[in-house]
């Protein structure tokens, strides 16, 4: 492995935040121990940023030490380096420590988003659902706009089975990111678990009209297909009981050509799985397509 | 032009002695002056949570406003955070200081009691001292001691129109435009080295006097801007209820009429 190789494949993955730890741990090596990193002028800091994340990532503390240490060294007092000690410290020590030492940070700046973000995340592994989510919420209540951190906390009631928070949750994501399918298929899915079948229709709907491409003649890929099962599991329910259109929660309509539709995903279903000669699916599929 | 091809003869002493210095100690003080500016600039002044919640409490009814024609969200979310935004901005729920008490007028902050607004002024009026006070003494240096000195000759010839420009300092009606006095050399330096600052301290200094000069009451009027500004979010917030009611009106919802479009797509209906 030649050193120019190296660094050039190093800034790409900075400069798309790839999560590849294993190849950056061995390049960075190369560039560590080459001691050349100093000739990188100002990225060389970046590059022990990554460089330490990745040893984190993959158990070498002690490439890890060596890389803060070095940026202590440069940046005393700077929260960027103080979050990357934060994450050394989650690595070895207790998760009550790490708490300690990002409730500190955020005493003396609590407009810093990363500390609280790396609080959120330690609380929620430690179990404490409670307060993970009241400090997500206090979070999301200074920072409104991160969609990562709304989705979060959507995730999060959804985890604890409190569906209506999750939906009010996801309702901000679709406002932040309204371009985003997989965020309206997540909310699709969620208005399903909770009972609410005609607005999950709503919602596959909505999916299929925004990330379906022109080529219609083809047949249905990745989260189109995850997109027609949902809808021929609401046109299904809707179908066989009636009663379910009246038990939305939100008053959403149940539309009108519903058997169209259900035949219409039957069909979508169908030429997604028609290539699939042997496997599992090929039987599979349709026989539950024709089930009532 | 052959006549007065050499009607004067200047000292080579004045070359070394006196157009040099000159120059050298312009471009020496401009380097200064960046770094000094540099030192006096304090830090950006840290905002505190409720005042970043107060900042962009706005921003949420606009990303919800944003959409409303086309909402990607179904009516009773829609209306939840549309009604609940309404209540707090008029509770005045994410004002920095908690809602106001009673219904005493408002009165946008006076920024000379404002300790932020302060800060921001003094340091616009310290550039201005750092950027004025060198230049006032190198004028006051050259002054004293060159005045009435021609230090160099243009090699191109210039309309006379340029006389009061170049030969500021000597009062001669004849003697050709092409000779610079001392004092006109300093405002030439003064305002043409910005070019060679750039070179030296790259693009973003502070060395270039001559930018702030050309509008003293600019920079002095721009720089407390930012931080004296006293926003009235108070009033701001009741405006954007008015928005947030318009929006409401305006709003639908994007699944409406999806199943008719899905179905139109893939030719079920005409």
């Amino acid at each position: 492995m030649d050193l120019p190789s190296a660094l050039q494949r190093l800034s790409a993955y900075r400069a798309r935040s790839t999560r590849a730890s294993q190849d950056i741990f061995d390049k960075g090596l190369v560039v560590l121990n080459s001691k050349s990193a100093s000739k990188l002028g100002d990225d060389s800091w970046e590059f022990l940023e990554q460089l330490a994340l990745a040893a984190i990532d993959v158990g070498r503390i002690d490439i890890a030490d060596q890389c803060l240490q070095q940026l202590i060294d440069k940046f005393p007092g700077s929260p960027r380096v103080d979050c990357l000690e934060g994450i050394r410290i989650e690595a070895t020590e207790s998760p009550e420590m790490a708490l300690k030492f990002y409730e500190e940070l955020l005493d003396a700046d609590p407009v810093n988003a990363a500390f609280w973000k790396r609080k959120i995340s330690v609380l929620r592994r430690m179990g404490k659902i409670e307060r993970a989510v009241e400090a997500l919420v206090e979070y999301l209540d200074t920072f409104y706009t991160d969609v990562e951190a709304w989705a979060e906390l959507a995730d999060i009631y959804s985890s604890c089975n409190q569906y209506t928070s999750a939906m009010q949750s996801l309702s901000h994501v679709l406002l932040l990111s309204p371009q985003n399918p997989f965020y309206v298929l997540l909310f699709a899915e969620t208005a399903y678990t909770s009972g609410d079948v005609p607005l999950a229709l709503k919602m596959f709907l909505n999916t299929i009209d925004m990330a379906d491409t022109d080529e219609d003649s083809l047949p249905p890929t990745g989260m189109l297909i995850r997109a027609w099962y949902g809808v021929k599991l609401c046109t299904r329910r809707l179908l066989k009981d009636t009663r379910l259109s009246s038990k939305s929660a939100s008053h959403t309509p149940v539309p009108g050509s519903l058997s169209l539709i259900d035949s219409l995903a039957k069909e979508r279903l169908d030429a997604a799985y028609q290539d699939a000669q042997d496997g599992p699916c090929a039987k599979l599929v349709p026989s539950w397509l024709v089930q009532v | 032009m052959s006549s007065n091809a050499v009607s004067l003869y200047l000292d080579p002493q004045i070359r070394d002695w006196v157009l040099f210095p000159i120059t050298l100690v312009m471009i020496l003080v401009g380097i200064l002056r960046h770094y000094v500016v540099i030192l006096l600039q304090s830090q950006p002044k840290k905002l505190s949570r409720a005042a970043i919640r107060e900042q962009r409490a706005l921003v949420r009814a606009q990303i919800l406003r944003a959409t409303s024609a086309k909402s990607p969200i179904p009516p009773t979310y829609y209306k939840s955070i549309s009604q609940h935004l309404s209540k707090a901005f008029n509770d005045g729920t994410y004002l920095k200081d908690g809602p106001p008490e009673g219904d005493a007028p408002s009165k946008p902050p006076n920024p000379l009691t404002d300790p932020a607004a302060m800060d921001g002024m003094m340091s616009g009026m310290k550039t201005q001292m750092v950027m004025m006070v060198p230049q006032m003494i190198i004028m006051g240096w050259i002054n004293f001691f060159f005045q009435g000195f021609v230090l160099i000759k243009l090699p191109f010839p210039l309309t006379l129109g340029f006389k009061s420009m170049l030969q500021r300092g000597i009062e001669t009606p004849d003697m050709d435009v092409r000779w610079v006095s001392s004092l006109s050399w300093y405002f030439l330096n003064f305002f043409g080295l910005n070019g060679l600052y750039r070179l030296i301290l790259g693009g973003e200094n502070a060395a270039d006097a001559s930018r702030d000069m050309a509008s003293p009451f600019a920079a002095a009027s721009a720089a407390p801007q930012a931080p004296g500004q006293a926003q009235d979010y108070n009033k701001l917030f009741k405006t954007e209820r008015d928005n947030l009611e318009f929006a409401e009106g305006l709003y639908s919802w994007v699944g409406n009429d999806v199943e008719d479009r899905v179905l139109r797509r893939y030719g079920k209906l005409p």
